[in-house]
């Protein structure tokens, strides 16, 4: 791994796209799975979630850069990024490589696996609104780190100024203004999709409908609420989180 | 984070989980650990430190609250010289600014932009969730542009005029006062007890020859140097001064050593060296694009908008594209791999590529025959065509005759009377009947004509541009160039039947890639290929840009450019610029003397704008002249000009060399860090101006550069913040110069204005944008509350005539004029096209010789390898078995030249290492993360190296915007006080391997072959690991 954030792996070859997709309308239900912690605050009558469409990323950064000016997350610490890969397609050695450019957060899953690893009682610090965000209190938060641990996304930091968890919270604050998040208003090649899969009308829903999409690591069972159009089936499996491990 | 809460977190790994630990408080190695923040408390226990939003939408009613403690305006971001219209959000109580977005009426932002009709609230709701709007509506700021706030609040600006205490670039300045320093700047004395230094006034003398024996050099007034950064909204003053107040001839920007190239090269497609024109894809609806030396997504002009513009255009529109590059770049998508393709490219070859495409083309008579035929206005507009060349124009190619590079005038043979030999009254062979006639009959004329043509004085050789072209690609074979370019000979033919299968819905691009010592005929001989398939005016092909309102102009309102004792310029430009060395009097005296007068003690640029990469080292030299005083803004060809700093160092640091340097600048950057004195001025959203887009954009535009916020740095004693603006004006009035002071701006109704603050300047070029054509809305109290305009309603009312002030809000409400999208196309035309004729043959260069080598310019597309400045091929001097690499430099995505300072944008990509194809380092053993070191015959830099498959073979990429010694690098000492150390000095800057030209006298850096433009692409080199 290189000491940038640009991080290239090289030689990952390439296969026909869209042969594998997501569950795109499972997370529809409003009901939390078995073992999870009750749901806390948000309004059950949305479900918010991003679709990605690969093809319209330039890399250019405005989402890393706005998240981290709107949300004031310490320096070096990431609630979002792009990530971006040099690639080989290696059933056809004679083309020339390519980029891509993943966009990362946190996926807001159905499953979260952060809120189990939460050891705070008898509420936990992180837990999920009904409609779907994901958050954490940080003056519940212990800072003990498990729930960053148990993300196979990385999506989650120590804040080094709070020391406690830090994420992605999707701008809620903006989102209950009305607004959009961040990240999605700045994305410069309109690839952030952000909105509401239980309102039928909903953009991310035509999205969902039109094209094959996929999530980062379904075999987590994480049931994440992050769709992406245009990604390689090789990229479904990608285990790069958005920021190290400790 | 500590190592102690490391330790504790691979503790919980090892314990997988702490799940049945109690609630509220446990223990862990010994530590009581409490829940809550530790560190600091935030604004909000869920949403930490982000403000509170800026609007609150009724998502059913639509109806838009503000938040009463904070602002949102629409100004200018000066993050990189795209200049986009944004939306500033500012918290009112402290003026700070909380972020950065688009603003959704400015075509640089949003696509398409909203109508300019468009109530401000409904612009606003446009951009939330409100119905979805916001995401089809966004308008955005790009990462860069979102981090460029930090500039306000930068520790490391320059706050009041600063004089250096010691030498010259030390580092140590004392604070003085505006009136100080204008009094020494001005009336120059032993300014520094290194002896007497003049002023500017005793500079400014507009009648004693500076030359007596070479009169053309002009007057001694032309020993002030005026050096810009680039056009930024605020040149139009900088000019006045300069050239219409003061008086010199020497006025410089940053072109040279930025894309002039390209700019250079497409001016001679284009026939235009007044301004160099230039054209960009209308992405929306081009089929097949190549871009070779530009990249959209990743860099270019603008930056933003074509990378918004090309990732629709691959995902909802037709476009397929190719980037020829010798570097992969954000223009490439894996994800849309059957629309865009990667060609790598050998740096600097990109005239033998271009040159094998034409080639291919006459052979295959792939080109628009019909388009090419029509040899004018009439011709062109009956055959159905948005625009007409000269391919078909006839040039004297007769050897030693007087008219020998020269089109054929219809007076000549006798079709007009001999008074209109130099009238552009061309002669073209008709199609039909064979016989030379005059190019404005409507009707098609021969492509291809080799012959002579009888005139009152006997038969003349001519042959047709497209004949000349035809002959100049038939040079090489295509192997040839395929071996030159490293692109295999199929490749370039399934581009060239690819490039000429979609009719005009083609195009070809390029922009700074150019810069190689070729990079003038590379140009040419790239954007000729436009000119081929005729696809200029055109929906989906070439289009000159929309255009703008006018403002710094003589517009309906006030003539901001002409002024009673305006003085126009005399002489030759320091640079040997726009001006023949053959009508030199050192030409004439060395012919008269019966000396062969070539090559000339350093290169002349007869058809090149002035050169900011000539200008040091020609003052230095001595040659044509020397200068006594620099006076710049925001210029750092230290750092931007590839091998300056190497030639000139020693010099620059020593007074008696330069005598007078005073920089105008807001940082201390590689080249203001030479000054004598620095002035503070205005950054970002603090400052006025009237900027206008590069290009790349099909609709009319003005962008408002406006102070949303009160400037950072001192005010004079009567409250005026200290700026570029108010020192111009005042040493202007201080040496009464013309334009400047009382009565300085005439009012279309015959009334004078004085001109003694920025806004005296910039309103009035505000009413301009207003009132021009059809004038805009008046705008209403609650509109220029909402946008926040009421900030500067005192200036307006008091610069302007009532009639004005409220047409005058309305454009700043919307952060300028804009025409409406929906006006971009007539039809299958672009509305705003390009008026001129474009060119197979440039006459201009045609007829121009070299001075090194006294030997003519071809005045079509040609190919020729790098060269030094005697035409020596640079491999010749440097061989490739010694020097194995060749450098290629390439734009950041994320850095421009000045914002390494900005935190949240360096920590996206903290360092630039260097990028080595895959096979290279394998075959010199090289791996990631490497250190290595990179020699050039200028220089020598250590690096980090990455290991790549998307670099070409041979080549060694550098991403600019790092390796900054200055800007917060280097600590300086201001007034005792020395400034904080910083990581700015990360990474490795290209330039600093920049080579000087062996082949020329004196100091010298290497230049464009032709027009003297920097070379950062195709520097030999060396690559050994450290």
């Amino acid at each position: 791994m290189t000491t940038t954030r640009r991080e290239f792996l090289k030689n990952i070859g390439t296969v026909t796209m869209g042969a594998v997709t997501a569950a795109a309308t499972g997370p529809l239900q409003a009901a939390t799975p078995d073992g999870f912690p009750p749901k806390r605050g948000g309004d059950p009558r949305h479900r918010w979630a991003m679709v990605v469409d690969m093809r319209r990323c330039i890399a250019c950064q405005a989402c890393t850069v706005s998240c981290s000016v709107e949300n004031q997350a310490p320096l070096h610490q990431f609630r979002t990024i792009v990530s971006q890969y040099q690639v080989k397609d290696l059933d056809r050695p004679e083309q020339p490589v390519a980029l891509v450019d993943l966009p990362r957060l946190c996926n807001h899953c159905d499953s979260p696996p952060c809120i189990m690893a939460c050891p705070v009682r008898p509420q936990r610090a992180t837990y999920q609104q009904k409609d779907g965000i994901v958050l954490v209190n940080n003056e519940m938060c212990l800072g003990c780190g498990a729930c960053a641990y148990a993300c196979p996304y990385g999506a989650r930091f120590v804040n080094s100024e709070t020391h406690t968890a830090d994420k992605c919270t999707l701008c809620v604050h903006r989102i209950k203004a009305g607004l959009l998040p961040a990240c999605v208003e700045s994305c410069v090649g309109g690839a952030r999709v952000f909105g509401d899969l239980r309102d039928p009308k909903s953009e991310v829903r035509k999205l969902l409908a039109r094209y094959k999409v996929k999530v980062l690591q379904p075999e987590k069972h994480t049931r994440p609420n992050v769709y992406y159009i245009g990604m390689d089936v090789k990229f479904e499996h990608n285990t790069d989180r958005i920021n190290k491990r400790g | 984070m500590s190592s102690k809460r490391r330790e504790f977190l691979k503790g919980i790994a090892a314990a997988g989980g702490l799940a049945a630990l109690p609630g509220l408080a446990h223990s862990a190695d010994g530590v009581t650990v409490l829940p809550g923040t530790r560190g600091k408390k935030t604004r909000d226990p869920v949403t930490g430190n982000a403000p509170g939003p800026e609007f609150v939408i009724d998502l059913k009613s639509g109806k838009l609250t503000p938040n009463p403690n904070q602002q949102v305006s629409f100004t200018m971001c000066l993050g990189c010289y795209t200049m986009c219209g944004v939306r500033v959000r500012t918290e009112k109580a402290s003026g700070r600014v909380l972020r950065v977005a688009g603003n959704p009426y400015h075509p640089l932002s949003a696509d398409p932009h909203l109508p300019y009709e468009t109530p401000l609230a409904a612009a606003f709701t446009s951009l939330t969730r409100y119905g979805e709007s916001g995401l089809s509506g966004r308008s955005t700021a790009c990462g860069r542009g979102n981090a460029m706030l930090e500039q306000v609040t930068s520790p490391y600006r320059v706050l009041t005029p600063l004089k250096r205490v010691g030498p010259r670039n030390a580092g140590k300045w004392v604070p003085i006062s505006f009136e100080q320093l204008l009094e020494e700047v001005v009336e120059g004395g032993n300014l520094f007890g290194e002896g007497h230094v003049d002023g500017l006034r005793a500079i400014h003398d507009l009648k004693t020859p500076l030359d007596p024996a070479n009169p053309e050099y002009g007057p001694k007034a032309n020993q002030l140097a005026v050096f810009n950064a680039v056009g930024d909204g605020r040149d139009g003053i900088i000019k006045r001064f300069t050239f219409d107040a003061f008086g010199t001839r020497n006025y410089g920007a940053h072109g040279s050593y930025c894309g002039l190239a390209m700019r250079v090269g497409s001016g001679a497609v284009m026939g235009d060296f007044a301004k160099n024109a230039h054209g960009k894809p209308d992405f929306s609806n081009c089929e097949f694009a190549i871009f070779i030396g530009s990249s959209p997504g990743n860099s270019g002009n603008p930056f933003k908008r074509q990378g918004r513009l090309v990732a629709t255009a691959r995902t909802a529109g037709k476009l397929e594209y190719v980037v020829i590059d010798p570097t992969l770049n954000n223009s490439s998508n894996a994800a849309v791999a059957d629309r865009d393709r990667w060609i790598p490219i050998t740096p600097g070859s990109d005239g033998a590529f271009a040159m094998a495409m034409i080639r291919w083309i006459i052979e295959n008579q792939r080109y628009d025959a019909k388009f090419l035929s029509q040899p004018g206005p009439k011709a062109a507009e009956a055959a159905g065509e948005a625009n007409w060349c000269n391919a078909t124009h006839l040039v004297v190619v007769q050897e030693g005759h007087p008219q020998e590079g020269h089109f054929l005038r219809a007076a000549d043979i006798g079709l007009a009377p001999a008074k209109d030999a130099a009238e552009a009254l061309y002669v073209v062979i008709d199609g039909a009947t064979g016989k030379p006639r005059s190019h404005l009959e409507p009707a098609a004329a021969a492509l291809f004509y080799d012959g002579a043509v009888d005139t009152p004085n006997g038969p003349v050789k001519v042959k047709t541009s497209l004949q000349l072209l035809k002959e100049q690609a038939f040079r090489h074979t295509l192997d040839e160039y395929s071996g030159a370019c490293g692109i295999p000979l199929e490749t370039i033919q399934r581009l060239a039947r690819e490039f000429t299968s979609h009719g005009k819905k083609a195009a070809v691009d390029a922009h700074g890639g150019m810069m190689a010592s070729n990079g003038f005929y590379n140009a040419f001989a790239v954007l000729t290929l436009n000119t081929l398939i005729g696809n200029y005016n055109w929906k989906g092909g070439m289009s000159p840009g929309g255009g703008t309102f006018p403002s710094v102009a003589a517009g309906p309102r006030y003539n901001l450019v002409d002024f009673p004792g305006k003085v126009k310029p005399q002489g030759v430009f320091l640079c040997r610029s726009r001006f023949p060395y053959e009508k030199t009097s050192e030409f004439n005296r060395r012919k008269a003397a019966g000396e062969n007068p070539y090559p000339a003690k350093a290169p002349w640029y007869p058809f090149s704008p002035p050169l900011l990469t000539e200008y040091f080292t020609s003052h230095f030299n001595g040659y044509p002249y020397k200068l006594k005083a620099i006076v710049s803004f925001m210029a750092n060809p230290i750092y931007g000009h590839a091998g300056l700093k190497r030639a000139i160092h020693d010099k620059l640091k020593d007074p008696r060399e330069l005598p007078l340097f005073v920089a105008v600048d807001a940082f201390i950057n590689e080249t203001s860090a030479y000054a004598d004195y620095i002035v503070p001025d205005s950054v970002m959203y603090e400052s006025w101006g009237w900027a206008k887009p590069w290009n790349g954009y099909l609709t009319k535009a003005s962008t408002a550069r406006w102070p949303v916020i009160e400037p950072a740095q001192a005010k004079t004693a009567d409250g005026q913040s200290i700026t570029m603006e108010l020192f111009l004006i005042e040493v202007a009035k201080k040496l009464k110069l013309p334009g400047f002071g009382a009565n300085a701006i005439a009012a279309a109704d015959g009334s004078l204005h004085p001109l003694d603050r920025p806004e005296d300047f910039y309103l009035r070029a505000a009413a301009n944008v207003a009132f021009a054509g059809k004038p805009v809305p008046d705008a209403n109290d609650e509109e220029v509350a909402l946008a926040g305009v009421t900030r500067i309603m005192p200036d307006v009312r008091k610069v302007l005539k009532p009639e004005e002030v409220r047409k005058v809000a309305y454009v700043y409400s919307r952060g300028g004029r804009f025409e409406n999208a929906s006006d971009a196309y007539q039809g299958e035309r672009l509305k705003n096209g390009y008026k001129k004729p474009l060119c197979i043959y440039n006459e201009t260069v045609g007829t121009a010789r070299n001075s090194m080598t006294g030997r003519r310019y071809s005045g079509t597309a040609s190919y020729m390898p790098t060269v030094f400045a005697d035409g020596t091929p640079v491999e010749k001097v440097y061989p490739k078995s010694e020097w194995p690499f060749l450098l290629t430099p390439f734009k950041s995505s994320l850095q421009n030249s000045f914002s390494i300072g900005a935190l949240r944008l360096r920590q996206v990509r903290p360092d630039n290492p260097v990028g080595i194809n895959s096979a290279d380092a394998a075959r010199i053993g090289i791996h990631s993360g490497d250190k290595v070191r990179i020699t050039t015959p200028g220089g020598s830099l250590v690096a980090v190296a990455q290991v790549l498959d998307g670099i070409a073979p041979g080549a060694v990429s550098i991403e600019h915007g790092y390796g900054h010694t200055e800007l917060g690098a280097r600590a300086h000492d201001i007034g005792g006080q020395p400034q904080p150390a910083s990581g700015n000095g990360v990474g490795v800057n290209l330039n600093d391997l920049g080579l000087s030209d062996p082949r020329r006298e004196g100091l010298s850096t290497l230049g464009d072959w032709a027009i003297g433009s920097a070379v950062r692409t195709a520097l030999p080199a060396r690559v050994e690991k450290v």
